[in-house]
């Protein structure tokens, strides 16, 4: 039956271990905070080259999946693809979840993080952030009123659902935006970046989605059929199929602009070239895809998971690799000339991240984690068994 | 399910009264024993060396924090410098911070982060 | 029931005096103007607009006074570290590329450009452009975001990493600094305020380079404004189209 939701029991072991690592996360990502309060920003691996480092990684990748995460509940109300109305409550709650967890994060890595309230007395309506700061409170709306009408008030969910869709799109390339607008970086600035962070949005979202549902239902005993999985499995394919288009028109059109030869050549081979190719590509694309596409482990739950496992690392690379590259890259302030100063100009930009920032970033994780586990387990969020509708066969399988 | 029926309404009017003199009690607990240890000495700010105050002194006691603002954004924003009025000239009448500022700053627990950056001229 | 003039402005007193609460507590002020307060805005002069001028040529390779004269007006610290050290304004060597020119040297600070990236992107208007051009942080509104830096063509800002203690031969005129807000070149905003050029300019007469001119390009009769007119000048990343504020002679 469709609408016989229950809690999570939360009597195993398993549970409380994974309880307990969630909490540690927080309170490592806590402990860092402090830390990196206590000693300033010198204590991270962030320098005046790269000032947004590994916790915006966390940051904006966790908010890229809070969008994604939507997937489900958008594909049922707004694209009438019954089946996964199911995990429409997973699919928004998992939304708020993320969200929290990746705004929480870039709050706390701000520079004078006392001060983080000043954007709501100060607006500048130019900068891309405010517009980012409308955009993750009203989708946090949406997405509560949304989970709102799943619960009561069902004639209002098509409105609501699909506003969210709206919404989450918009929201999207909002994140995207905030490189996509910066012209004065060689590789940042590009129209396509926007809608190639909605594809990684989508696809680790769906991604992400599947690791988890599958992960729920697995360690709850509960009966999930695989047809439903299949026919996530086939959306993910779709999804990762447009992010890697994206990815080629974006390098296809630098490459045909005789300027930018240098920037793309070295985001190829130069420093972050590994970043590129192993992570976006390699983790990202085409393990994943070899994997889905295969008869074998295309068609088996598990290698589904553990492609969906890849596609979430792969995204998590791409945030990485826009970020990291984009400001490594020497400016180029005289066009014709080779600069160097004291002040490192013209030199690609080094960083390591340290323990801290990965604890701040995990500690993000941590928080999207505890929120969604105690929310499935004290608020009927999924239901008591996945079904598909008898005799219903995906259009195509590997 | 055999418990007798109580009104909820009366049962609860009850405690809130019980509730109302207890705290009471309390608060004339508080009144009547604290204070044997004797009130905190108020804060003696330091005196003007010279005057008058850019301010009558008794509106800078209520509003200096607002007034530091005010003249913060006119003279950071618009470029509006007046030098009589500016953060720095309080050093001219009031000779120390820790005597001046701090003194009552401390006795209140408000802790204004100006000098994190800002240096009183001594 | 009618009112006539009198018995309004009447009025208006009597609630002007009720809104004075008690000694010291109004909520109405009185306006006082001190004697040095700027005059009103309609009878000063007209905008000016301030820029600089670097005649590349008059600049030596080994020559920082401008850099160092900068560190001790502003109280800008090194803290040892090349990859988190502030800069408000740094010595550049320019090879071409081509090999066909000599070797340049030149100070590059921030441009204080009149559509200034970093002011745009900027979620608290921390970042802003004054009236006559300048560029600046305040440093009251700063959350350290950084998008500034990330916004900038320039590498003018440099986020404060370090905690620091005021050195003991401070410049009062300037505040110190906490960590994690970002700073760059006033153009020594306090100084031409008071009608003196910039620290950086004054080293650079100091040291009889005279490489560089600060000056308002709102008046034509300005040295700045003339040499713009006569002399082939160019600015960084024109392409940007950001109009940056510093203009560079001799590359």
């Amino acid at each position: 039956m469709l609408s016989e939701y229950s809690v999570i029991e939360g009597r195993s072991r398993h549970f409380f271990k994974v309880l307990g690592g969630l909490v540690l996360l927080v309170l490592l990502g806590a402990g860092a905070f402090f830390f990196v309060e206590h000693h300033g920003h010198a204590v991270t691996g962030m320098n005046n080259q790269i000032v947004w480092g590994l916790p915006h990684i966390f940051a904006i990748s966790l908010l890229v999946m809070a969008s994604g995460a939507l997937n489900m509940g958008s594909m049922s109300t707004v694209f009438a693809v019954k089946q996964f109305e199911q995990f429409g409550r997973f699919s928004a709650f998992l939304s708020i979840a993320l969200l929290a967890g990746g705004l929480t994060v870039l709050m706390l890595d701000l520079g004078r993080p006392d001060n983080m309230l000043l954007p709501m007395v100060y607006m500048n309506f130019r900068s891309m952030f405010t517009w980012n700061v409308f955009l993750y409170t009203g989708f946090a709306t949406l997405c509560l009123l949304y989970l709102w009408t799943m619960f009561e008030y069902k004639q209002y969910k098509k409105f609501i659902g699909t506003a969210a869709f709206g919404w989450r799109l918009v929201l999207t390339t909002g994140t995207g935006s905030i490189f996509g607008v910066i012209q004065g970086r060689e590789v940042f600035g590009s129209a396509i970046t926007a809608p190639t962070f909605v594809a990684a949005s989508l696809t680790s979202g769906t991604a992400l989605g599947i690791l988890l549902l599958v992960y729920a239902y697995r360690h709850t005993d509960r009966f999930l059929d695989d047809r439903l999985i299949f026919g996530m499995r086939n959306a993910l394919i779709f999804f990762m199929m447009l992010f890697a288009y994206l990815l080629v028109v974006e390098k296809f059109t630098r490459f045909y602009d005789p300027a930018s030869y240098d920037v793309q050549i070295w985001i190829l081979t130069g420093s972050w070239a590994w970043l590129y190719w192993g992570g976006v590509w390699g983790v990202g694309v085409i393990i994943p895809l070899m994997l889905l596409f295969n008869h074998t482990t295309g068609n088996r739950v598990g290698s589904i998971t553990l492609a969906s496992a890849f596609v979430v690392a792969g995204v998590f690379c791409f945030v990485g690799h826009v970020l990291l590259a984009g400001q490594a890259y020497p400016l180029d302030l005289f066009p014709g000339y080779a600069v160097s100063s004291p002040f490192l100009d013209g030199v690609v930009g080094s960083y390591t991240p340290t323990l801290p920032e990965l604890f701040l970033g995990l500690g993000g994780v941590g928080i999207s984690g505890l929120i969604f586990l105690l929310g499935v387990r004290f608020l009927r969020m999924l239901p008591k068994r996945g079904v598909a509708p008898d005799g219903w066969e995906l259009p195509w399988n590997p | 399910m055999n418990s007798p029926i109580v009104p909820v309404g009366d049962r609860s009017r009850i405690n809130v009264r019980k509730g109302i003199v207890g705290l009471l009690l309390l608060m004339l607990a508080v009144l009547v024993l604290l204070p044997q240890g004797g009130w905190a000495e108020p804060p003696r700010p330091e005196k003007a060396v010279r005057g008058p105050c850019v301010r009558d002194p008794e509106w800078m006691r209520r509003n200096h924090m607002d007034f530091l603002k005010h003249k913060r954004e006119e003279t950071v924003r618009e470029g509006k410098f007046v030098k009589s009025e500016s953060f720095l000239a309080c050093a001219d009448c009031h000779t120390s911070r820790e005597r001046f500022c701090d003194r009552c700053h401390a006795y209140v627990a408000v802790a204004p982060n100006c000098f994190e950056c800002h240096q009183y001229p001594k | 029931m009618t009112m006539d003039r009198r018995s309004v402005l009447g009025l208006g007193g009597a609630i002007a005096a009720g809104l004075a609460l008690a000694p010291g507590m109004h909520l109405v002020a009185a306006p006082q103007t001190p004697s040095d307060a700027p005059k009103d805005p309609a009878e000063s002069p007209p905008a000016k607009r301030w820029a600089m001028l670097i005649d590349t040529t008059k600049c030596a390779a080994n020559c920082t006074a401008c850099v160092d004269a900068c560190r001790q007006e502003n109280n800008v610290p090194l803290f040892g570290d090349p990859e988190r050290d502030i800069y408000w304004i740094r010595k550049v060597e320019l090879r071409d590329k081509g090999l066909r020119k000599p070797p340049v040297s030149l100070p590059v600070l921030c441009n204080h450009c009149e559509n200034p990236p970093c002011v745009h992107v900027c979620p608290t208007a921390a970042s802003f452009s004054r009236k006559d051009g300048v560029v600046l942080i305040d440093k009251h509104r700063c959350i350290g975001c950084r998008y500034c830096i990330i916004a900038c063509p320039y590498k003018a800002r440099s986020l404060v990493y370090y905690k620091t203690k005021p050195p003991a031969n401070t410049n009062k005129a300037v505040p110190i600094r906490a960590a994690g807000v970002v700073e760059k070149c006033t153009f020594c905003v306090h100084r031409i305020d008071n009608g003196e050029p910039p620290a950086c300019v004054a080293a650079c007469k100091g040291a009889e380079k005279g490489a560089m001119i600060f000056g308002d390009i709102n008046d034509p009769q300005s040295e700045i404004s003339q040499r713009l007119l006569t002399a082939k000048t160019q600015t960084m990343r024109p392409d940007l189209g950001l109009k940056p504020q510093v203009h560079y002679q001799g590359i």
